[in-house]
């Protein structure tokens, strides 16, 4: 008999031996035990000490003949040999490898950046790559490869964790340089401030003496002209300086209406780089981070089964915590079935419950125009205005493709149900009143 | 059972026999000691079923017998118990321990569940000294690895090249070494042991007055037993391959340094409260007459310690592991040491001045140069 046969055998023997004796017995003497040669009707039982042997001999000698002639289908008698198994590793491994200094996080972080985003713990896919790496390549040479760097991508993506792992890594390198990171409507808050309180001056020399200045989303100082000006001052000084600037923004520099040209040349003056929202591999490997993070022992699967489930990156880890809950309520373990009803009481059924004629229902209610002006033909500017709005909640509430969005809406090309949604999107964030009127309809919508 | 027995006999290795008893085992029988009588003496017997103790403690037997007490509450029992006599006797399925004030019932277990230790004792392959091998062994055993993913690194070598016996162990950034010359009978044993480090450190907590220690090896079970005196060890040998230390020993240096042991000891001690928010990393930089220890941790601070000491040849600086340090100060007891190196890179060397039978050798950190 080889040994994989013999293997094979003495498993079978080991997985009824399981059963019969109890588990504390099993885990203790014949975890490390194996069948070492079958020959002449005599079994040779490897086990791991003598005190094991002496143990396995008093106590379960016939247990493991019967068990073993029964699977072996021949007589035979057990002989035991004190005999460590190899261990999986054997390798010895290197002698003296170099140790390099491993910095450990500094205690204390910066303010308003998690000590949690860093480039360690970020998940990383062909969606958010580039983004990655130049953010890093920026990290570890900051001010001279490339700056500006501008990041963008729509919400959830890793925008901003991306932009504070840059702060942490430099911070932990040296927390004794100056780091700012902020938001863009702080900046705003801030120049506002120094301008009622007359206090200009301080204000210029916090944010003009930075080795690294990061603005997330900065989008929002659009239409914001004395705003503007002072980041651009700001800006210069310090790419001057060759002190590094970060900048995120859910758009490219370009696109941001309401910029003065001036700053959104500066802003595409370095790197511009994107993340697209991430696919479904990425979602998984984010959410097996997440449970990390918690100590969950998520399996690859029920991990797939979440991610293909839930759209939005934020609500993973939502989701995930709704799981771990319901499995300590429940006092199991997180198990596929598990995953798959927790999902399926959340978000889904509602969807299922919006039909298209509601949505344009809704709309025309709001608009206060009828459902057959909205189908017809008429290009009138309040009435185009609310064509648009069914277009958007169609594709952002029902995913249905533009070519059906253009049947339902009598028929129209699907170019220009994609013109539509577009200039919703694009309006969302800079008119707060589009955003309130679709917020108003969704809200009914789903009363 | 019945028998008469000192309580500080009892005593003097409880601690020893507390480390040997498992101490989460799913086996009921393995958080038990093993009490029997044997030849006029009491023996306790203790297993984790990786390695055993058996040890005998003098005693006025009344009736011979064995039983099975649970270890940790028996071991507590007599460790709080004055000097005086105790009388222990096995009574209808329970043992009762008897002193002047107090009376203690125990349940037991039956006895033949207990483990026999060893079928045999092997060949003596050889004997030592008790305080010697102790002291030798204690420069060693240090340097072996914790991590059991590799199995080779978590024991020491004991070999025999010419007239020496050398002992090795390092855990793959540092390694000890000692040689001792062979005095009495080794002829016969040729092959190397690989000896778990865990049961080494039991055999040199073992408290005998002044004895010898002999080496048991049985080739068939791969068993290892010490005895002394009164108590045996059991464990298995390694059955893996050491790695090929000889080509990690530098064989020249640039720079030599003597310092005072206690000393450095002190300022790694200093600089180690530092060291301890940046990965343990110390400093040492050789100057002319002086060793400068530091260590900067960037949210705390940072110190620097000078120690005097005697500089040949270059000015140094190189950056080791502050932990690895005081292992290795903290187990050596001679005076005066020597460290030798060549660069910031290369593993650096430590001698005991005037004694050329150990070595000890630690490879140095990089360190990220600022900016």
């Amino acid at each position: 008999m080889n040994s994989p046969e013999l293997n094979e055998l003495w498993e079978k023997t080991l997985g009824e031996i399981e059963i019969e004796v109890s588990k504390a017995n099993f885990l203790t003497l014949f975890k490390n035990t194996s069948l070492l040669s079958l020959e002449k009707n005599i079994a040779s039982v490897a086990a791991p000490s003598t005190m094991i042997i002496d143990l396995l001999k008093k106590r379960f000698h016939d247990l493991i003949q019967k068990t073993l002639e029964k699977h072996a289908g021949e007589k035979m008698d057990l002989i035991f040999v004190p005999k460590t198994m190899p261990s999986k590793k054997e390798d010895t491994g290197p002698l003296f490898i170099e140790q390099e200094e491993k910095r450990k996080i500094t205690i204390g972080h910066l303010p308003r950046v998690r000590q949690e985003y860093t480039f360690q713990n970020m998940a990383v896919s062909s969606s958010n790559q580039l983004a990655y790496i130049s953010a890093q390549t920026v990290s570890q040479k900051i001010g001279t490869i490339y700056n500006p760097l501008f990041i963008y991508g729509p919400v959830g993506v890793g925008k901003t964790h991306l932009m504070q792992a840059i702060a942490n890594h430099v911070y932990q390198k040296d927390p004794a340089k100056k780091i700012i990171y902020t938001t863009s409507e702080e900046f705003t808050n801030e120049v506002v401030e120094a301008i009622r309180t007359n206090n200009t001056a301080q204000m210029k020399q916090r944010f003009r003496s930075v080795y690294l200045l990061l603005i997330d989303d900065v989008q929002f100082i659009a239409g914001k002209d004395r705003v503007q000006e002072e980041l651009f001052h700001t800006f210069n000084i310090l790419i001057d300086n060759s002190a590094q600037v970060v900048l995120s923004s859910d758009r490219p520099p370009q696109e941001i209406k309401k910029l003065e040209k001036r700053l959104s040349s500066r802003f595409a003056g370095g790197l511009t780089v994107d993340i697209e929202t991430p696919d479904f591999e990425l979602k998984t490997a984010i959410l097996l981070i997440k449970a990390k993070k918690y100590d969950i022992d998520l399996s690859v699967e029920i991990a797939k089964i979440i991610a293909e489930k839930v759209q939005d990156v934020r609500s993973l880890e939502g989701t995930l915590l709704r799981i771990l809950t319901e499995a300590k309520t429940l006092g199991t373990e997180i198990t596929e079935d598990l995953a798959k009803k927790t999902l399926s009481g959340r978000g889904e059924e509602k969807k299922e419950h919006i039909h298209p004629e509601d949505i344009i229902k809704n709309v025309c209610v709001f608009y206060n125009i009828k459902s057959t002006q909205i189908k017809g033909p008429k290009r009138d500017a309040s009435l185009a205005k609310a064509r648009q709005v069914a277009m958007y909640l169609l594709k952002k509430e029902l995913n249905l493709s533009l070519v059906e969005i253009g049947n339902i809406l009598g028929g129209r090309d699907h170019t220009t149900i994609m013109y539509g949604v577009e200039k919703i999107e694009n309006n969302l964030s800079t008119k707060t009143q589009i955003y309130s009127e679709i917020m108003g309809i969704t809200k009914n919508l789903r009363e | 059972m019945k028998l008469t027995i000192l309580s500080e006999n009892l005593q003097k290795n409880t601690s020893l026999i507390n480390r040997i008893v498992s101490q989460r085992s799913q086996l009921p029988i393995l958080l038990n000691i093993l009490l029997k009588t044997e030849k006029g003496k009491l023996q306790i017997n203790a297993t984790d079923l990786e390695i055993g103790m058996q040890t005998d403690i003098s005693a006025s037997i009344e009736k011979e017998g064995s039983v099975t007490v649970p270890a940790k509450t028996f071991l507590e029992l007599i460790g709080s118990l004055p000097v005086e006599k105790i009388v222990i006797q096995a009574k209808d399925g329970k043992l009762e321990v008897i002193s002047k004030s107090t009376r203690t019932v125990f349940q037991t277990t039956p006895t033949d569940e207990f483990p026999k230790l060893f079928e045999e004792k092997g060949e003596e392959i050889m004997g030592f000294k008790s305080e010697e091998i102790k002291k030798d062994l204690n420069m060693v055993i240090f340097a072996s690895s914790q991590d059991t993913g590799r199995p080779a690194l978590s024991g020491v070598l004991v070999k025999k090249e010419k007239n020496e016996l050398f002992f090795i162990a390092t855990d793959g950034y540092r390694l000890s070494l000692k040689r001792k010359p062979i005095t009495g009978k080794v002829d016969e044993w040729e092959k190397p042991l690989l000896i778990p480090a865990r049961i080494l450190r039991e055999v040199i907590s073992v408290k005998q007055e002044g004895g010898e220690i002999k080496l048991f090896v049985s080739n068939k079970s791969n068993q290892i037993l010490f005895y002394e005196q009164d108590t045996v060890l059991v464990g298995r040998l390694i059955d893996a391959e050491f790695p090929n230390y000889q080509k990690i020993i530098p064989s020249d240096f640039g720079t030599q340094v003597l310092f005072d042991r206690e000393e450095l000891l002190k300022a790694v001690k200093i600089c180690s409260i530092f060291a301890r928010d940046s990965a343990n990393i110390i400093k040492l930089s050789f100057q002319k007459e002086k060793i400068v220890v530091s260590a900067n941790s960037p949210s705390v601070g940072e110190n620097t310690v000078e120690v005097e000491a005697r500089l040949k040849g270059e000015e140094n600086e190189i950056a080791f592991n502050a932990r690895y340090l005081l292992d290795l100060l903290g187990n050596i007891s001679e005076e005066s040491m020597v460290f030798e190196m060549t660069g910031p890179l290369n593993p650096g060397v430590f001698k005991i001045q005037g004694d050329n039978t150990f070595l000890h050798i630690i490879m140095p950190i990089r360190v990220q140069n600022e900016g």
